[in-house]
């Protein structure tokens, strides 16, 4: 229970720093996505239905917090953590490079859900010069910043976990 | 004698040089740490400064915007943008306690910003005109030509539904007709960059570049329903587009 507490109060500052501080150093329009990083530790290290749950309330928090249709986020964490989780099952994914590349790779899974979902139910002009462009970018970015992520996420986890167990 | 004077002379001199050279420099070394804490805190003091000016040539901008628009109007800082880059959202520091309703119009000194779409108590969240959900019933300001700005999803504006005949050129001026009920009238939405009339269709495309730098704009002004711009404001931009700001928050 605490590790829940514990992962809810790192999500609101992640949320809080995408929200407020990064957007402020992006490059173009493209800001690190960090609560997709939460969602990929979620899918290494929670093999069970709480981190499916734990996946799609990231989601539903930037859904809160952005202009798009709600759900579209929720969604598109779900499918990350699916993939990310049958990934892991798979492949080895335990050194910093790996989780790197698998971010990278889950960054662009869910622009391509995102911007699926939008041309399909929106009809939006544009949406090839940003998947180019912009999507890159937010990828690169989002995937250098995941093993800063992901030791906040260990420090901050395993004590709790180990306590637990 | 005179050996011993100069002696002892010389002797009183070197211990007065040492006093004066290195233990008066233990004083010097404390007053060094104070200076130069005290230059850190004078820079702090200098960029604080200049933050504070050019936020006060900021609000000054929009006050003088404020006075060229007859209603009510109420200024808001912006604390928070979209997560993500393909959504254009903004996040304002006033709600529903300060009088801000779904679907006000919110406007920067140079032009249009964007509507809000949700209220809460304290903040409200604004679709920007470059969302592709956004939609604003526009006329060219030199033909009168009309049409509707949408935001596209790499982060541009589009006038469409342009009638092919329509004279829309270059460098035109695309403002507010204010029909929607939700923009005052002749309010700058941005500039037209590019027309693209295909071989067939009824229909012509304008590019848009928006007035405001909507990823710079940190004040702006939720205007209500009704609020209408005074005559001399509205003529202080009719001129041609360079007369009103390019660009600027």
């Amino acid at each position: 229970m605490r590790g829940v507490v514990v992962f809810g109060v790192l999500a609101m500052i992640a949320l809080l720093l995408q929200t407020s501080v990064l957007p402020r150093a992006s490059i173009g329009r493209a800001t690190p996505d960090l609560l997709l990083i939460m969602s990929v530790y979620l899918g290494l290290h929670q093999h069970s239905v709480p981190g499916a749950i734990g996946a799609f309330a990231l989601g539903y928090l930037q859904d809160t917090f952005s202009g798009s249709i709600a759900g579209l986020n929720a969604f598109a964490m779900c499918v990350v953590f699916a993939l990310v989780y049958l990934t892991s099952r798979r492949l080895w994914v335990d050194n910093a490079i790996s989780k790197i590349v698998v971010v990278f790779l889950a960054a662009m899974v869910k622009t391509a859900v995102i911007l699926a979902l939008i041309v399909t139910f929106t009809a939006s002009d544009g949406w090839a010069a940003l998947t180019v462009s912009t999507s890159m970018l937010q990828a690169v970015l989002t995937a250098l910043m995941s093993p800063f992520i992901f030791a906040v996420l260990n420090r901050s986890l395993q004590p709790v976990e180990e306590e637990e167990d | 004698m005179r050996p011993f004077q100069l002696a002892i002379t010389a002797s009183f001199d070197a211990v007065g040089g040492i006093w004066g050279k290195y233990f008066a420099l233990v004083g010097v070394r404390q007053e060094n740490e104070l200076l130069r804490r005290r230059v850190l805190d004078l820079e702090r003091q200098l960029v604080h400064l200049a933050e504070v000016e050019q936020t006060d040539q900021r609000l000054e901008q929009l006050l003088d915007f404020r006075s060229g628009l007859e209603g009510d109007a109420q200024a808001a800082v912006i604390v928070a943008r979209d997560p993500l880059p393909w959504f254009g959202t903004v996040t304002i520091n006033k709600g529903e306690a300060d009088g801000i309703r779904k679907n006000m119009a919110v406007l920067a000194a140079s032009g249009v910003v964007g509507q809000t779409i949700a209220t809460s108590q304290h903040s409200a969240r604004v679709l920007l005109i470059t969302d592709h959900n956004s939609g604003i019933d526009a006329v060219v300001q030199r033909s009168r030509a009309r049409g509707i700005v949408e935001g596209a999803l790499d982060g541009r504006c589009v006038m469409k539904y342009l009638k092919r005949g329509e004279d829309v050129e270059v460098d035109d001026r695309i403002v507010t007709s204010g029909l929607d009920g939700i923009f005052p009238k002749g309010i700058s939405i941005g500039t037209v960059t590019h027309v693209t009339r295909g071989n067939r269709g009824l229909m012509q495309l304008a590019d848009v570049q928006p007035s405001v730098a909507l990823d710079r704009v940190e004040e702006v002004l939720v205007v209500a329903a009704g609020a209408h711009m005074k005559g001399d404001a509205l003529m202080s931009c009719a001129g041609p587009a360079e007369r009103c700001q390019q660009g600027t928050p």
